[in-house]
């Protein structure tokens, strides 16, 4: 059971690793920009004040304990009920990778492994072919996963690509931030994730 | 002879006549938006410095979400935001300017009550921002919320219902707390910087604007309660529902420009969309601008000139500004908010 969830685990982070993999390398100049494995958090990265975790207001009639990713905003919230969130700042999907819905968290894990796929290993041969959880690992200190997606809230090691819209659907948080929210949420949890209206 | 001078007099008597009328017509004409026409610009009464909301540069150029609503007004009937002439006005003379026809717009951080419609025959067509009294304390306290302020000592100014309303709040809840009062608002940010007071109280944006003149502002929160209302709002006169629709429509098109998506940088994309709501707003399905006296594109021009409520906000008070106000209470109905617009229909 345990080997199956691992693998599961696998798949879907290199899903998600590869969809950004492969599309960032068609737009940027540079590709995987949003990706650097082995990159060392910079812990110390100080986040634009609006993307710090804070306290605010929040109306809705969604049970305190919900997550609401408003992903126009680059903000996450978690309902604290009481017309309150905790809010923290995020990197979103970028043009192209973008979903609405509303989602379970069906898995928790810290510090995640990454098994970079062969397209990028063709692309990047330096990359390892297995990188074990840690500082240096895109997919940073927490992962969450959604539903029976490849999609899932993780952490970074890429600090300064939050508040941007970079990822393949995936949403990020610095290290401390996913941490937070980790110890906070349980599995089973609701994620809802709405867009900005298209026109 | 007599023909003829019978005849000057009756010219005389009908040019005096014409004259007058004229002159009663120019003084009594209650029609706003025509007065506006003629004159090529709006008149708008604003604050005479207020971060954020009012504010003028050494050039004299105005900018603020006050400012930036009297822009929206003159983009829609003139399809160009300079059309307008702003005017300073001081707490006390603004409602009497409003009153006598020197602004045609007062946009200054006026809070809606009933009394100062009934009492000085002005209307305030919809909320433009909803602010409210909160509170102001050193992050080290880890207070989550005002119920974590019993037994501190709190900065208010005197004279004002923040002090009022603050008294009455903390009763409600059993909670106890030193008063210490001020005068000025000067003073009050004084003690609280040199720590003679754990908490300052005040409107929500007034703090924010507050905590940017502290030593260290980082190491100060504002927290997410507001426990009064004051509404802000656009006042216009009462008996001239042509020019209080107009107002009152211009801002729920900012608002319903930003719950469809619709801003200044996607204007001209919106133009071809074939979404009835986005249709109807920006003019390309039904006759809504004309019934307003406008041209159909009235609310395109707003949006393309001026932006939708959140690019306004955000570019004065809210993230992209130096004030960095959280939307709170302002964000939109379906996010978090109580802002709402009727539907454009």
């Amino acid at each position: 059971m345990t080997g199956f969830r691992d693998l599961t685990l696998a798949v879907s982070a290199v899903a998600c690793l590869l969809l950004s993999a492969t599309h960032g390398f068609a737009q940027q100049p540079r590709p995987d920009v949003g990706d650097e494995p082995g990159l060392i958090a910079d812990d110390s990265f100080q986040l634009d004040p609006e993307y710090r975790k804070q306290v605010v207001l929040y109306r809705t009639t969604e049970p305190p304990g919900t997550i609401i990713i408003q992903t126009a905003e680059r903000h996450l919230y978690l309902i604290q009920g009481n017309g309150r969130a905790i809010r923290y700042g995020i990197g979103v999907g970028r043009e192209g990778f973008q979903w609405q819905g509303i989602l379970n968290i069906t898995r928790k894990a810290e510090w995640p492994d990454w098994t970079p796929p062969p397209e990028m290993i063709a692309r990047q041969p330096y990359l390892p072919r297995f990188m074990a959880g840690g500082p240096g690992n895109p997919l940073g200190a927490r992962a969450m996963y959604l539903g029976t997606t490849v999609y899932r809230i993780h952490g970074t090691n890429r600090p300064d690509t939050i508040g941007t819209a970079i990822s393949s659907g995936c949403f990020r948080l610095v290290n401390a931030d996913v941490a937070d929210l980790y110890e906070r949420v349980a599995v089973g949890t609701r994620v809802i994730v709405r867009q900005k209206p298209k026109l | 002879m007599r023909t003829f001078r019978s005849g000057l007099l009756i010219g005389l008597a009908v040019a005096v006549a014409v004259a007058a009328a004229a002159i009663t017509y120019e003084r009594y004409d209650t029609k706003t938006l025509k007065r506006t026409l003629r004159r090529d610009a709006v008149l708008c009464g604003v604050n005479t410095g207020l971060p954020g909301f009012s504010n003028s540069d050494e050039k004299g150029n105005w900018s603020g979400f006050d400012v930036d609503f009297c822009r929206a007004v003159a983009a829609a009937i003139f399809d160009d935001p300079t059309k307008v002439k702003f005017v300073p006005l001081d707490a006390n003379e603004r409602f009497k300017e409003l009153q006598s026809r020197k602004v045609d717009i007062l946009a200054r951080n006026t809070t809606w009550s009933m009394s100062r419609e009934t009492n000085y025959d002005l209307y305030f067509p919809a909320v433009a921002y909803y602010d409210g009294e909160g509170f102001m304390v050193r992050a080290s306290r880890k207070a989550n919320s005002v119920l974590d302020l019993g037994n501190t000592k709190i900065c208010v100014q005197d004279g004002t219902t923040t002090r009022l309303n603050l008294a009455d709040y903390f009763k409600a809840n059993n909670l106890t707390y030193e008063e210490i009062k001020f005068g000025k608002l000067e003073d009050m940010l004084k003690a609280y910087d040199e720590g003679q007071c754990d908490v300052a109280t005040s409107d929500v944006a007034q703090l924010y604007a507050l905590r940017l003149r502290l030593s260290k502002p980082s190491e100060s929160v504002i927290l997410p309660d507001v426990i009064s209302k004051e509404p802000l709002a656009p006042v216009v006169r009462q008996r001239d529902d042509d020019w209080m629709m107009i107002v009152k429509w211009t801002l729920y098109a900012m608002i319903n420009a930003e719950e469809l998506g619709v801003t200044s940088k996607n204007i001209d994309e919106a133009m071809k969309s074939k979404k009835p709501d986005v249709m109807r707003l920006v003019g390309t399905e039904g006759e809504y601008g004309e019934d307003l006296g406008l041209t159909k594109d009235w609310a395109a021009r707003i949006i393309r000139h001026v932006g939708n409520y959140g690019e306004v906000y955000d570019r004065n008070v809210g993230a992209d500004s130096k004030l960095k106000i959280p939307r709170g209470l302002n964000q939109l109905w379906n996010a978090g908010g109580i802002m709402y617009a009727p539907p454009l229909r």
